[in-house]
């Protein structure tokens, strides 16, 4: 399927074939997901939130022009959603200390997880321990497959200083990791 | 200087450097003299943490995002104009059909000449890739016929993507047809020995309205023998609008399975 690319997908999407997103959304509705999870571990509103970037992807898709990477236009979107959700249910989003407490609070599940000898939920509990912009940098790093040129132009900022946010981020979740090993 | 670099990057990976020489790292990576590879612990970290599958999504979402572009199609539809040219939906499973025709001819062409092998395999791939659009793009159309030439499409190929494997379990659980619902269900059948398939098998039998699919995916339960269909059967069988001989024909398949 990959003979028929993502921008001559969303080129016909925007031409008037709307049926083709169907097929982007058959490939991007993980990653997606996958994206939102590892910001909010929450299945139900994650999966509103990919809902909500294919909705955003029809009705501006008059805006796409085909030049730059779909996939990169369509994180662009998805952070947006993401950020508009939180801003609109300012209650229901708890940065910062309460949101380390509910974080931290979890422990006793993620800590029966990893009793399992998880890597992976060792890794998950890391992650969720991070703050939210270097988690959102490595879950990008992770769903835009390290094309850090295209981060920064979702981000707002050059290659260079994407990839010191991703050093940064990776440096803080390995303190977090290898604490965590200890604890085991 | 690329050997201070170097020593830099040992020291790193080390454990030994001060936070002026992080610094001065951070320096090197922002202008593209370190890669961030050379770094080990946090490359490997971060190849663990990207080996991690993201998480699967539910039916549901498939079920709201497909009932969302059905509106918007629809939308499409109606506010363009009734012009005489043939419309890109219209056109594009024809032309999808004729290219193949197209396609499939060089490549028997090909065989018979005893060509090279790579192009002929990069056409087979090319044909395949073409039939998988076009029974994607068949399965959305409004009419049922159109829909069953996809679930007969999908039959004829070797390998089934999960693109496919997906188009077809949406077919089956929410087709207004029972005809289109019946066919996908014989054209899943084949791959029902994989485990992801007998599960989402097994949560397809709540989704049936229709007894003849009810039956038909008890048959194939039956013939997988899977376990896991019972509790899901039972509530078919508790089910005081399901018809007697329906519940009869249901029961024979189970009793194979308890």
């Amino acid at each position: 399927m990959e003979a028929l690319s993502d921008n001559a997908l969303m080129m016909a999407v925007r031409d008037g074939d709307v049926g083709r997103l169907g097929l982007l959304f058959e490939r991007y509705k993980r990653p997606l997901y996958g994206f939102f999870y590892g910001m909010n571990r929450n299945q139900e509103l994650s999966e509103d939130l990919v809902q909500n970037t294919f909705f955003r992807i029809l009705k501006y898709r008059h805006l796409f022009r085909g030049e730059g990477d779909f996939r990169t236009w369509m994180f662009h979107i998805a952070r947006n959603v993401s950020h508009d959700h939180f801003r609109k249910d300012k209650l229901k989003y708890k940065e910062s200390v309460e949101d380390w407490q509910d974080r931290l609070g979890h422990d006793d599940n993620k800590e029966g997880e990893m009793e399992a000898g998880e890597t992976n939920s060792m890794l998950s509990l890391a992650m969720d321990r991070l703050p939210a912009d270097k988690r959102e940098i490595l879950l990008l790093s992770k769903y835009q497959e390290k094309k850090y040129k295209e981060i920064g132009e979702i981000l707002g900022c050059s290659e260079g200083a994407v990839k010191v946010k991703v050093f940064r981020a990776l440096q803080e979740f390995k303190v977090i990791y290898q604490q965590l090993e200890k604890t085991m | 200087m690329e050997n201070k670099i170097e020593e830099l990057i040992e020291k790193y990976n080390a454990g030994l450097t001060d936070p002026s020489e992080v610094s001065q790292l951070e320096k090197l990576i922002e202008e593209g003299h370190v890669d961030l590879t050379k770094l080990r612990d946090l490359e490997r970290l971060d190849n663990q943490f990207n080996a991690i599958e993201a998480p699967a999504t539910s039916l549901t979402l498939d079920d709201k995002f497909y009932a969302m572009l059905g509106k918007e199609k629809k939308k499409a539809e109606t506010s363009s104009f009734s012009f005489s040219m043939p419309s890109w939906d219209w056109l594009a499973p024809r032309l999808a059909f004729a290219t193949v025709l197209v396609i499939a001819g060089f490549t028997g062409g090909y065989f018979f000449n005893g060509s090279n092998n790579s192009d002929v395999k990069l056409l087979t791939q090319q044909v395949a890739d073409l039939k998988e659009t076009m029974m994607l793009s068949l399965l959305e159309k409004e009419s049922a016929t159109d829909r069953l030439k996809a679930v007969s499409l999908s039959t004829e190929m070797d390998h089934v993507s999960t693109q496919v494997t997906a188009a077809l379990f949406k077919t089956l659980n929410s087709d207004p047809s029972v005809n289109v619902r019946l066919a996908a269900l014989e054209a899943i059948t084949p791959y029902a020995k994989v485990e992801k398939v007998r599960e989402q098998l097994v949560r397809s039998i709540a989704k049936q309205d229709s007894p003849l699919v009810q039956v038909a995916l008890a048959e194939l339960m039956g013939q997988i023998q899977e376990k896991k269909s019972v509790t899901e059967f039972d509530k078919i069988l508790k089910d005081k609008n399901t018809p007697e001989d329906i519940k009869k024909r249901i029961k024979d398949n189970l009793n194979v399975l308890i």
